[in-house]
């Protein structure tokens, strides 16, 4: 173990298992019928009530797939961030998570007749890809992007994306579920997923993870800038590519489950940089630790806020994250 | 066995060439300096010489295998860079700048060997935005070093130090040139003919000169490239000072 330096805080190991389990238990016990931690441990000792069907059966599955969704949205963010060496990067602002919407907007409004699942997945990645690539081709277009500049660019995208889906939802609805379930998606919002749903997002999530963390010494490379990257052997254009392709797979998977949800892919890997240092090895298991805890906090006030309505994930996310933006582009342009 | 040849080569951007029929070879054991006025094409001669910068035809070879081929992970053993100016996107420590810059070598070398040999054990905790113009050069160095490369290549290392830190670095240099092969741009003429033993001029993309610092110093070529005339003045130490006289009007 390498001492850590005096000016971080030194992280205390257990905190993020713990900020999680804190999380996991608030999420099954909020909700317009709030439970206590006691009635979740009458539920966990006898399952066949109710009540703990209600809070095993329904919540937990809802819950987790909220931290699972963080978690990847974190991931998603730290990667663009590491891509873009900027700070402000990030999968909504970008556009990636706008393009996998337009994808699954397409996949389920445009009648293909091919199978649904399968489609959703695929089009929210081409969607995400294709949207990252753009800002990517503008970026080198442009020669180097300044932190405000890949903004721009990147709200210009999210805004064109936003009138493609707009325009598909508004040509192609006939007042059916599938419109419902857009808009779901538009404003951000964890489906409660069936069993199998779950583990498939937990199985994703892992692969993301994986995929992610072998990027880490790229993205540490890539962060000295693309200059000293190669001179450190770093093949610059083919690694941006498939880091581009990793954050395209993560973002999709997080879009297709959890919709759109702003700035969870900024404060995470921010918070994670302050907590652990700026290198991808452990930044991207914080972060992806500090991503699943804020999803999970936000979505149990999107729950319990305004009984018996739920508030959409993504409006709390952006209330809460605006600001931290804000703060963090005060920082960055005043540097 | 580390001699590195530049055959022929020419950099064009835009119909204009930067670099023109630019040939060298270079050796371990002598420092070699690399000057000209702005514009000349130094800086994009030693990245082309790095293998950052592909030529426009021409080539560079280094124990006879091109440098513009090689993979990158390859290159970055054989080659060392130092650029003129570096800023990383987020604030690595010491530690860690030196650990990016060992992890290139097959075998990469201790961290703490590493930090006590460049004098930065104090210094290892530290991160970038904490350490001072002469820290962060020696830290860059370092980094750049923390690999056993045959080549180096600087570009202008010490522009923004002051006359202490600049000797210093320069000083590490000579040492650096003795067992491999050492390229430096530097725009400081009096510290090129003190510390280079050879000096390449460059003017207008091609160079001019190439030879002993001694006789390179001396020749007239100097002033033309430069648009100056250049009083020389041999100081106590043997060493040449060079003062610019305005040029005269128009000639």
């Amino acid at each position: 173990m390498t001492p850590l330096p005096r000016t971080f805080p030194r992280p205390w190991p257990l905190a993020l298992p713990a900020a999680l389990a804190l999380g996991l238990v608030l999420g099954i016990c909020a909700g317009h019928d709030w439970a206590g931690p006691v009635d979740l441990a009458r539920a966990l000792a006898d399952p066949d009530t109710m009540r703990a069907r209600l809070l095993l059966d329904w919540r937990l599955p809802r819950v987790m797939a909220a931290g699972l969704v963080g978690a990847l949205l974190g991931l998603g963010g730290a990667i663009f961030q590491g891509v873009f060496r900027n700070p402000l990067a990030e999968p909504y602002l970008l556009g990636s998570a706008g393009g996998a919407a337009v994808g699954a907007a397409i996949a389920l409004l445009v009648p293909l007749g091919l199978p649904a699942a399968p489609l959703l997945a695929g089009l929210s990645f081409l969607g995400a890809w294709g949207a990252t690539w753009l800002v990517v081709l503008f970026a080198r277009m442009a020669g180097s992007l300044d932190a405000a500049g890949l903004l721009l660019a990147g709200v210009a995208v999210a805004a064109m994306l936003a009138a493609v889906r707009s325009f598909l939802m508004f040509a192609l609805s006939d007042e059916t579920i599938s419109l419902q379930v857009v808009l779901s998606w538009v404003l951000g919002g964890v489906q409660t997923p069936t069993w199998p749903g779950l583990a498939l997002l937990t199985a994703l999530t892992v692969a993301g993870f994986v995929l992610a963390q072998r990027l880490s010494h790229g993205l540490d490379l890539l962060g000295l800038d693309e200059e000293q990257a190669r001179a450190f052997g770093l093949d610059t254009n083919r690694f941006v590519s498939r880091a581009i392709l990793v954050g395209a797979l993560i973002v999709a998977v997080a879009v297709a489950y959890g919709g759109l949800v702003a700035f969870v892919g900024l404060i995470a890997p921010h918070v994670a940089r302050w907590w652990v240092g700026p290198r991808h090895a452990a930044l991207l298991p914080v972060t992806a630790g500090i991503g699943a805890a804020v999803v999970l906090v936000c979505d149990a006030l999107a729950r319990a806020a305004l009984p018996p309505a739920e508030i959409p994930l993504g409006l709390i996310t952006a209330v809460v994250g605006g600001p931290f933006f804000l703060l963090v582009l005060a920082r960055k342009l005043r540097s | 066995m580390s001699a590195l040849r530049a055959e022929a080569v020419e950099v064009r951007r835009g119909g204009r060439a930067i670099v023109a029929r630019a040939a060298l070879t270079l050796e371990p054991g002598a420092l070699v300096g690399l000057i000209g006025p702005n514009g000349a094409g130094k800086s994009t001669l030693l990245r082309v010489l790095a293998g950052l910068v592909a030529p426009t035809s021409g080539r560079v070879a280094l124990a006879g295998l091109d440098v513009g081929k090689m993979a990158a992970g390859e290159r970055s053993r054989l080659v060392a860079y130092v650029p003129q100016h570096f800023t990383p996107a987020w604030d690595y420590s010491v530690r860690d700048l030196l650990d990016l810059g060992s992890r290139r070598a097959e075998r990469p070398p201790a961290l703490a060997g590493l930090l006590r040999d460049h004098g930065l054990e104090t210094l290892a905790a530290r991160r970038w935005s904490q350490l001072s113009g002469g820290e962060r050069a020696r830290t860059l160095l370092a980094s750049v070093l923390a690999a056993p490369c045959p080549v180096l290549l600087a570009d202008e290392p010490g522009a923004s130090l002051d006359m202490g830190h600049r000797l210093a670095l320069l000083r590490r240099l000579k040492a650096e040139a003795r067992h491999r092969t050492v390229v430096v741009v530097l725009h400081d003429l009096d510290l090129a003919a003190r510390f280079c033993d050879r000096l390449v001029l460059m003017a207008a993309g091609e160079i001019v000169l190439d030879g002993a610092a001694d006789a390179v110093i001396r020749d007239d070529a100097l002033d033309r490239s430069f648009g100056l005339r250049f009083r020389r003045v041999a100081v106590a130490d043997g060493a040449l000072h060079l003062f610019p006289i305005e040029p005269s009007g128009p000639s």
